[in-house]
């Protein structure tokens, strides 16, 4: 039950790490729906630097490196070239795809490196996310940094005025966004999950975009969300512990992405936007044209 | 700025001429080989060699051809299942999740005739337009769960595709494998085979799909050009809420617009599974081939929505990723080179995209009062 408790935990910190990112990608006007595409890579070639190297602090700034890398991708693509955000972010999720499939193949199989430490049976990281969170929280809502971020995503035109430079703020979140996802990558494929495997991410990212629209983009309640998804998600994979003998393993494997559209079904609704005040970022998915 | 005399600035377009959006999909198509090719200069093959190999077998190889005309049936149809959901604005990723479910119901429909165990009595036409019908319906049915939440309650369409792409995905498995219905007896994994009677026909040595994608060209050829249906999809896609205005209900073009897409996805899923000559199960590597859709998504988003641009689209998309996979195995690269491709084909694609917004305009600098006033 404890390890149960436990891995639900720390699914939740990778679904926070990419979420947060996400999150302030979105505060700033900037949709990237390519965070799938980022993990992948994170993972991908964090796995590799890291068997490679037998360095996990290498694999971690591999993948880290990639994610912001790949985040300026997105930032060049949908703030200087002004190509529509979705479309961007759609390529990026396939081309994040599609090369690490092709990459990746070759190390199929267990990273072969000793497991890294825990703290009374939890990763580390897990403690990392609870903090990123508050102070994303700080920044995003107690700090200048904060409010030039908001505005960028409210009215970009009347923060352009006031004396802020929309495209580079975009930009560093955007980056911000990137190296988040590529990290939370890396930690599925370094901690979570250490065995390689063709698109062995599972549609996480999308998960972690669908947190952001649940999150409401406050992220307290994007870690809430996160705790919740971690929980369901571990609850489908063991379902023998609650309910022995019951279906085929199949069947159990359709219940967390069966999960997922519900609580997407619950928050699109009327009645949980009204009761927590949607606050969607005016400027969301615009693309910020400098008259 | 000012290079040599010169004055470049980037200038936003108001339209685009049908010619030079032509012009650019085919530049950002070359880009995308270009990328492609680097996989192989690295592996120590030159391009030119390998695009060689890769369209002689694709097209000039009987055997290829066949292949590359399969995939492009394949593909045509996935790309369809992209389009009319995008000409509505709406993006339609479920393709892997509405090829699976319109491959089980088809096989579903063998399995209830006695197909499986060799009592099938039903004359080839009935159970092939059968099948056909249950693959729509099924397709149909999985994609409007994402155009119903769409138009309901505005609920994210992309985040629900993936997600029933994965359900799709594991309710395939469980009917295939670990004694489930469709079961092959030999258990290795995959489905029954179909009987003679639900292979699809041959037409000059092609599966008779070829000729349906023709006629769903016309179709949605005819629908965007000339009904009003076409014309309230494509203002709802450009416009939502002057559309609404219109008159146009938003909710029943999102639930049109992805049934329509399913159902046509569905067809990707018979076609593989049940027309392609000498495969006629669902195979175990069935994931491959909803990995594959995605290249749909590239064929759509390339033609930019033109069901006939499509088409030549898919028809290269599908030699190439055929010829690919043949240079692959020649070379000794590793697995998974069409999908290297898709993901280069469609970065260049995301990065052409910016010529069908901006134009970049060079003019001879004149007098340098002038020059001063553009800096």
């Amino acid at each position: 039950m404890l390890a149960f408790l436990i891995r639900s935990l720390e699914a939740a910190m990778i679904f926070t790490f990419a979420g947060l990112g996400e999150l302030v990608d979105q505060r700033s006007g900037v949709l990237n729906v390519g965070l799938e595409g980022i993990m992948l890579f994170g993972a991908t070639l964090g796995f590799i630097a890291a068997q490679t190297t037998g360095s996990y602090l290498v694999g971690f700034l591999v993948g880290i490196g990639i994610g912001a890398l790949l985040g300026l991708l997105h930032g060049f693509f949908s703030i200087t070239l002004g190509v529509d955000q979705v479309v961007s972010g759609m390529g990026i999720w396939i081309f994040g795809f599609g090369m690490t499939t092709y990459i990746g193949n070759p190390y199929t199989g267990p990273l072969g490196l000793e497991r890294l430490p825990t703290w009374f049976g939890i990763s580390p990281f897990f403690f990392l996310a609870i903090i990123m969170v508050a102070v994303v929280w700080f920044l995003l809502n107690k700090t200048g940094w904060g409010l030039s971020i908001r505005s960028v995503g409210e009215q970009p035109s009347v923060a352009e005025v006031s004396g802020l430079k929309v495209a580079r703020i975009r930009y560093l979140c955007v980056i911000f966004g990137g190296v988040m996802a590529g990290f939370a990558g890396a930690v599925y494929g370094l901690y979570y999950n250490p065995v390689w495997n063709y698109n062995f991410l599972m549609g996480w990212g999308f998960i972690s975009l669908a947190l952001v629209f649940f999150s409401m983009w406050n992220p307290y309640l994007l870690f809430g969300g996160a705790v919740l998804f971690g929980l369901l998600w571990q609850l489908s994979l063991n379902p023998q512990m609650f309910f022995p003998g019951l279906a085929s393993r199949y069947i159990w494997r359709m219940v967390p992405f069966a999960m997922t559209i519900l609580v997407l079904i619950l928050i699109s609704s009327k009645w949980f936007r009204s009761r927590w005040g949607a606050t969607t970022p005016e400027a969301l998915g615009k693309p910020y044209y400098k008259e | 700025m000012t290079v040599a005399g010169y004055h470049i600035r980037l200038q936003r377009r108001t339209n685009l001429p049908g010619w030079k959006a032509a012009l650019f999909s085919i530049l950002a198509i070359l880009f995308g080989l270009f990328l492609f090719s680097l996989i192989f200069w690295q592996a120590g093959q030159s391009p030119r060699e390998i695009y060689k190999q890769i369209f002689g077998y694709a097209f000039f190889n009987s055997y290829g051809l066949r292949l590359t005309i399969n995939r492009f049936i394949f593909l045509a149809f996935a790309s369809y299942a992209f389009i009319i959901p995008y000409r509505a604005g709406l993006w339609n990723i479920g393709m892997p999740g509405q090829l699976y479910l319109g491959a089980l119901a088809a096989f579903g429909v063998v399995y209830l005739l006695g197909g499986k165990t060799g009592e099938m009595t039903a004359s080839q036409p009935v159970v092939i337009t059968l099948m056909v019908l249950a693959a729509l319906l099924a397709g149909a049915l999985i994609g409007g769960i994402a155009g119903f939440l769409k138009g309901k309650w505005n609920v994210n369409e992309i985040v629900v595709t993936m997600m029933l792409n994965f359900i799709a995905f594991n309710l395939v498995a469980f009917m295939i494998k670990d004694g489930g219905p469709f079961m092959n007896l030999g258990g290795r994994g995959e489905s029954f085979e179909l009987p003679e009677a639900a292979r699809a026909p041959l037409i000059a040595g092609f599966p008779y799909t070829l000729i349906l994608v023709i006629l769903l060209m016309i179709a949605i050829y005819l629908l965007f050009a000339r009904m009003s249906l076409g014309y309230q999809i494509r203002a709802f896609g450009k416009n939502p809420p002057a559309a609404r205005y219109a008159g146009v209900n938003p909710f029943w073009i999102s639930v049109l617009v992805f049934l329509l897409g399913g159902a046509l996805a569905g067809l990707a899923g018979y076609h593989y599974f049940a027309a392609v000559p000498g495969v006629y199960k669902i195979a175990r590597t069935y994931g491959y081939f909803g990995d594959l859709s995605f290249y749909g998504m590239i064929c759509g988003l390339i033609s930019l929505g033109n069901p006939i641009a499509t088409l030549f689209v898919a028809l290269l998309f599908g030699g190439l990723s055929i010829g690919g996979r043949s240079a692959q195995g020649k070379l000794h690269l590793g697995f998974g080179v069409d999908y290297a491709l898709m993901g280069m084909l469609m970065i260049s694609l995301v990065a052409f995209q910016f010529f069908y917004h901006y134009q970049i305009l060079i003019t001879k600098q004149a007098t340098p009062a002038t020059a001063r006033q553009y800096e």
